[in-house]
């Protein structure tokens, strides 16, 4: 048992720190404003031109080939630098895992280098108005027809899709039941209908997206129809997991609420403390979880562990800094991660949702 | 970056493991009785000993897993202080006997002044004096703990004065105290779902209901977050990383914490029964709350981190 860093993976550390001193933009405009999008997508085109916006992607789609030990190196640097959000989190960290795992060789080609340079930005649509945490119960469809596929239907809370070009997302082929039968499509959002929604912070970060016989080919088609749910299923553990939100993100902001916290109440900078130490146990956690995924191991339910502890570490954080900083929160940065912070427990499958699956399926407690 | 525990180190854990597990219900009995003569016969209280004394010369990484088996099983008797305190206290000859498993020790607390089991101690040793039980006038002080009981311990007749620092001795000791409170919380986890699998109420297994489902899955999150500090702390106490006290702390606040919510959630679990002397559940309370006080309470060890990490970067 060690927690050394090879040779190679502190010269990659030291050139990411580097790389990122010198580049990284500063006040960039919400990425769900249209100008913010813009410069969101161009920060991504000059990180993917240093070869940093998908490390551990192979090289021919425009990655590094580099191991989860170097990829959460390079997470935690790019957060410590203060780097933006990655506007195409969505499509590099959910849907990119199931094309490498499930996709043809055309539909790797077609759509994973482009994704890589943000030239395409996807949107995730599975939830629906009657579909959110019972996302089974999901009802949009799509019809046979001649070389492929009309989608029907209506979906929502889809993240990044007011501005985004592209949407994956489940719909029903046939009838045969809840789990069975769906289907998982890739397709243009161009002949969909979006209408953006403003969230808490009144920008209008997700989108509803309705279907009105929207042709899809079966190139768009991943995997084999009616194999859409356990395809999903495989996007689930990335985004729960150490994909979407790796400990690089919670390290910088422990950082930042200890800095902003010293000098203060014994109590309050006792509970940054805490904080601080959770970051820690997140990244340790992780760096255990990554031996495990290297030797051959599948993540599965555990990664519930993981997403109830840094949902509630980052409202935690944000919660503090707001007490810590008073009537004068709204005016940094604070406020807006405090909101941000708000969703985390609800996105990626509730945590009243985790906590039962870690009682079921990791305890096996009974249903 | 291997942050994984060797086949040698698990190995090491799973014979433990097995050894106390075979020694039934009586084990909770006995402090220093035949669990740890069995123990003594398998080398455990030489493994952190230095070979040319032969003990094993192992590592606290290495061992860490083994004495989170000493929690889990709820072993009672001054485990810590011999295993783990004492390699690093004492000199030669003890060290000798030490390794065979023929001197048990224990320590007066740096904060509360107590002894833990000092009455079953050969030695007893208030930093930086040693001296034979014979030698310390003991006063029982009441405890939480049955299977570790405190005594006000006076020096009137002879004692030696010991060489060197505690410093290596006691950062070791309270790793190995979160180390067993990772264990104890583990237990707590493990028997309460166990039950609520088979208490019925309603017509179903109580584990069926949402709102004890929720409460032990956050004890799985507490206790899969606090062991990984552990066993950081055992690397950075083996290593002397700079950042070692500011672990250790880290170690003993998390894992305390964790195994302090385990118990509560086990007792809420159990209901009346396990507010009971009719269930062995209350040794393990009992063990939460007495370790999560040893070397240093849960709020002193964060306040450390708190003082520890203002300024300071992050490991690397
Ligand atoms: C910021 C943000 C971004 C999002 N981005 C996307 C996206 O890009 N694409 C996408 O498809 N979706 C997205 N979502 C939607 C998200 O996946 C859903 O909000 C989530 O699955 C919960 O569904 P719901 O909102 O319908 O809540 P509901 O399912 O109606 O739940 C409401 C409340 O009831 C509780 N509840 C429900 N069922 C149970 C149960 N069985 N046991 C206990 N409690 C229960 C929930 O935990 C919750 O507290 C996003 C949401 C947010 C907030």
């Amino acid at each position: 048992m060690d927690l050394d860093f090879t040779a190679a993976e502190r010269d990659f550390r030291a050139e990411v720190r580097a790389w990122l001193a010198a580049n990284v933009p500063r006040n960039l405009p919400s990425m769900n404003t249209p100008a913010g999008f813009q410069a969101h997508r161009e920060w991504e085109a000059r990180l993917a031109d240093a070869r940093l916006s998908v490390v551990s992607w192979p090289e021919e789609y425009g990655g590094r080939g580099a191991s989860l030990v170097e990829w959460l190196i390079f997470e935690e640097e790019y957060w410590a630098a203060g780097a933006p959000g990655r506007v195409s989190q969505n499509g590099i960290f959910l849907l990119a895992p199931t094309l490498f795992a499930y996709g043809t060789e055309e539909q790797k080609a077609g759509f994973l280098p482009r994704m890589a340079r943000a030239e395409d930005v996807w949107a995730q649509a599975w939830s629906e108005p009657e579909a959110g945490s019972d996302l089974a119960a999901l009802t949009s469809r799509a019809v046979r027809t001649d070389g492929g596929w009309l989608l029907h239907g209506h979906k929502t809370w889809s993240s990044r899709a007011a501005h985004a070009s592209h949407g994956f997302g489940l719909f029903r082929t046939s009838g045969e039941g809840r789990h069975r039968g769906l289907t998982y499509f890739l397709f243009p959002l161009r002949d969909v209908e979006v209408r953006p929604i403003a969230q808490l912070d009144g920008e209008p970060g997700f989108a509803e997206l309705r279907f009105d016989g929207v042709f899809v080919p079966d190139s768009g088609v991943l995997g084999a129809p009616g194999e859409g749910w356990r395809i999903a299923m495989a996007t689930t553990s990335s985004e729960r997991g150490l994909t979407l939100r790796s400990p690089g993100r919670f390290l910088a902001t422990a950082d930042r609420l200890v800095e902003l916290a010293a000098g203060a109440d014994p109590a309050l900078a006792d509970r940054a403390a805490r904080c601080w130490l959770d970051a820690e146990a997140y990244r340790l956690q992780t760096y255990a979880v990554a031996r495990r995924i290297a030797s051959g191991r599948d993540l599965g339910p555990a990664a519930s562990l993981g997403k109830v502890f840094w949902s509630e570490l980052d409202l935690r954080m944000h919660t503090l800094a707001l007490e810590l900083l008073g009537e004068r929160a709204a005016a940094t940065p604070w406020f807006d991660g405090f909101l941000f912070a708000l969703a985390g427990p609800i996105y990626a499958g509730t945590n009243e949702i985790q906590r039962t699956i870690i009682a079921e399926r990791v305890l096996g407690l009974p249903r | 970056m291997n942050f994984a525990f060797t086949d040698d180190q698990l190995a090491l854990a799973a014979t433990v493991r097995d050894l106390l597990a075979a020694q039934g219900p009586g084990l909770l009995a006995e402090r220093r009785g035949p669990a740890w003569a069995r123990l003594a016969e398998l080398g455990f209280f030489g493994l952190l000993v230095p070979a040319e004394h032969d003990g094993l010369g192992l590592r606290l990484a290495d061992v860490v897993l083994a004495l989170e088996e000493t929690g889990r099983a709820c072993l009672p008797g001054p485990v810590v202080e011999t295993a783990v305190a004492a390699p690093f206290l004492l000199g030669g000859p003890e060290l000798g006997k030490l390794a065979t498993g023929a001197l048990c020790v224990t320590l007066v607390q740096p904060g509360s002044g107590l002894a833990v089991d000092a009455d079953v101690a050969d030695l007893v040793v208030a930093w930086p004096r040693a001296a034979g039980r014979d030698a310390v006038r003991l006063t029982p002080h009441p405890g939480t703990d049955p299977g570790r009981r405190m005594f006000e311990a006076s020096f009137d007749g002879e004692a030696v004065l010991l060489p060197g620092s505690a410093v290596p001795a006691l950062r070791r000791a309270t790793v190995a105290t979160a180390a067993q409170l990772v264990g104890v919380a583990r237990w707590l986890l493990d028997t309460s779902v166990a039950y609520a699998k088979v208490r019925t109420q309603f017509g179903r297994p109580i584990g069926a209901f949402q709102a004890v489902k929720h409460m032990l899955a956050d004890v799985a999150v507490a206790v899969e977050f606090a062991a990984p500090l552990v066993y950081r702390a055992a690397l950075a106490v083996d290593c002397s990383e700079a950042t070692a006290d500011r672990d250790v702390s880290g170690a003993k606040a998390a894992a305390g914490e964790a195994a302090v919510l385990a118990a509560r959630t086990a007792l809420q679990v159990h209901g009346a029964v396990g507010y009971t002397h009719e269930l062995d559940l209350r040794h393990w309370l009992a063990r939460a709350w007495s370790l999560a006080a040893a070397y240093g309470g849960t709020a002193e060890h964060r306040a450390r981190v708190r003082e520890a990490v203002a300024g300071v970067p992050r490991w690397p």
